[in-house]
């Protein structure tokens, strides 16, 4: 775990450390990995990977509409829309 | 007439002889919390909703046994048109237009929510440190951790501002906080409590329960929090026991096992003391001990922080800026919306977990971290099947301790992860688990696990009840022992 890693997950994360976090998480991310590294020396050869503890298919439910159209409620809550959309900064120029 | 450290059939009997009104109880709930504000327990107050409901059932007929019962719910559900901030900055204006369906049952009960309690951010900690709204204070000591991540929820019950709260566990969130701060509190199954409208953090570990002074009224709770909900996919669809009929059989010939692979020898020899107290204790009302043997339990940790930060990462990507919650203020283009807005919003440990998420997952690392520990997992899951062949039960202390110094755990958080050592398997094999008072370190509670077998929680009920029927280490409150 170096620093060009620690910013390409951070990249891929969205998230950007600034300078004074930027050492300290990547000794923690190390640590965290080398903690986790333990696993390395288990026997899973032939063991299914366990996703969820249930391990049920989900149910389906009847194909019908039941959600009504609340885009005005959902809207109002955006930081920035207008009366149909979601606003963001020009993407396409 | 105090209602302090009252539990929920005490009001109920309370309500039900008229000796208060539901709207007295509510009123009193308020005053509690303001001569209590020191703890930081709620993030926000619900009070002339509160006080409205309980005028408004006061002349209706008794749904449940919550009926007029001041409820406190962890700020991680949730709750239509009350601010609900997951503790952290990027929710800290989020307004939800609906309820979590857990809220939304124990609404229809009756219960009445006075307040959204504080909470590591976004569940992820376990001494309530990394909320946005500041840490909260366990009522047993002035700098004392309540432990976390429901570390609101436990602080208000533990302080007898409500009889009850809700919380949630990914890896111990209501059985670490309960034991920290002498409480009761309960993780049932995976499944068995809908997951719909809960922020979610690590989807296949997540599960909301009750939390509370007894384990009557944790089986009070939980028979109005458990449904099936087709809105959740993972949401079970058995039918729901009453889980307060039958809490008093006795527990003559029970198994209880113990684990063989749980190493006391790290534990202070005070804790250790206190748990053996208590199997004496179990041995008394007729109970069995038996050695089991889990042997991959020792990877549980390692495989939740792999399993838990790859959920989360995935999880959290929905919170951008765009729809709902903070913005950061003037980006030069969309992906710099994302970035500035996640940076701002996010505290350190989210961050932390986030960027573990991602790595794990990422091209290249895959199979050597997320599958490997999905089927380390497995074994996990195996190694607790083949126990509960032999055992009804199976019994461990709680945490490691008692609750420790704000700040303590410095600043290695590898040294907080381990805090969930005992409470993290029961989540990673979906089972149902609780934390009891069980003694006291030095004048700290400290809490008993009883794990239960896949849809067991009336068991480890019953196995509960009968201890706090025959001990008084649930009584006990900062201010003295309850009488009962």
């Amino acid at each position: 775990m170096d620093k060009k890693t620690v910013a390409n997950i951070a990249y891929l994360s969205r998230l950007k450390l600034n300078s004074d976090n930027e050492e300290k998480i990547t000794s923690d991310l190390e640590n965290i990995i080398k903690f986790v590294d333990q696993l390395d020396d288990v026997n899973v050869e032939n063991i299914a990977p366990l996703t969820s503890p249930l391990e049920k298919t989900a149910k389906t439910r009847s194909d019908e509409v039941t959600a009504k159209n609340r885009k005005d409620v959902f809207l109002e809550r955006a930081p920035k829309s207008n009366e149909d959309y979601f606003l963001v900064p020009r993407v396409v120029e | 007439m105090s209602i302090q450290y009252k539990t929920i059939a005490e009001l109920r009997s309370m309500l039900d002889s008229k000796a208060i009104s539901s709207k007295e109880i509510v009123e009193e709930t308020y005053k509690l919390i303001d001569e209590n504000n020191d703890l930081n327990a709620f993030i926000t107050l619900n009070k002339e909703a509160a006080i409205a409901k309980s005028i408004e059932i006061e002349n209706s007929p008794v749904k449940s046994a919550l009926h007029g019962i001041p409820i406190a719910q962890k700020d991680l559900f949730c709750t239509k048109n009350l601010r609900t901030t997951c503790g952290s900055n990027i929710l800290s204006n989020f307004i939800p237009p609906y309820s979590a369906t857990v809220i939304e049952n124990l609404e229809n009960a009756g219960c009445i929510s006075v307040g959204k309690t504080n909470m590591d951010e976004f569940a992820m900690g376990s001494s309530n440190e990394t909320s946005f709204f500041g840490g909260v204070r366990n009522p047993w000591g002035q700098n004392l951790v309540p432990g976390g991540s429901s570390g609101g929820s436990a602080s208000a019950v533990a302080a007898g501002l409500v009889p009850a709260a809700t919380g949630t566990d990914t890896g111990g969130s209501i059985r670490q906080p309960a034991s920290l701060c002498g409480i009761t509190g309960l993780k049932p199954t995976y499944g068995r409590i809908s997951r719909w409208g809960m922020i979610a953090f690590a989807s296949s570990l997540d599960q909301a329960g009750p939390m509370a002074r007894t384990a009557e009224d944790c089986a009070i709770m939980l028979n109005e929090m458990c449904s099936h909900d087709a809105k959740d996919t993972t949401s079970l669809s058995e039918d729901v026991p009453n889980f307060t009929k039958d809490l008093d059989s006795s527990i003559k010939g029970l198994k209880i096992g113990i684990v063989k692979e749980f190493d006391m020898s790290q534990l202070d020899t005070d804790v250790v003391s206190v748990f053996e107290e208590s199997k004496k204790h179990y041995e008394s009302l007729g109970a069995e001990f038996i050695e089991v043997s889990l042997p991959n339990i020792s990877l549980s940790v390692p495989a939740y922080y792999v399993v838990a930060p790859a959920e989360c990462s995935s999880n959290l990507s929905r919170f951008d800026g765009v729809k709902f919650g903070h913005r950061s203020k003037d980006p030069i283009n969309l992906e710099e919306l994302y970035i500035k807005t996640r940076s701002e919003g996010f505290g350190d440990e989210v961050k932390r977990r986030i960027l573990i998420g991602s790595y794990v997952l990422s091209a290249g690392f895959y199979d050597a971290y997320y599958k490997k520990a999905q089927q380390v997992r497995r074994l996990i899951k195996n190694d607790f099947d083949s126990a509960f062949k032999k055992v009804d039960v199976i019994m461990s202390p709680t945490t490691r301790g008692a609750a420790f110094e704000t700040g303590s755990k410095g600043s290695d958080p590898i040294q907080m992860y381990l805090e969930d050592l005992f409470t993290i398997p029961a989540n990673l094999a979906g089972l149902p688990a609780m934390s009891l008072p069980n003694g006291m370190v030095n004048n700290k509670p400290i809490g008993l696990q009883l794990i239960g077998n896949f849809l067991d929680e009336k068991k480890i009920l019953q196995v509960a009840h009968s201890f706090q029927k025959s001990t008084d280490w649930h009584l006990k409150t900062p201010k003295g022992t309850k009488l009962s």
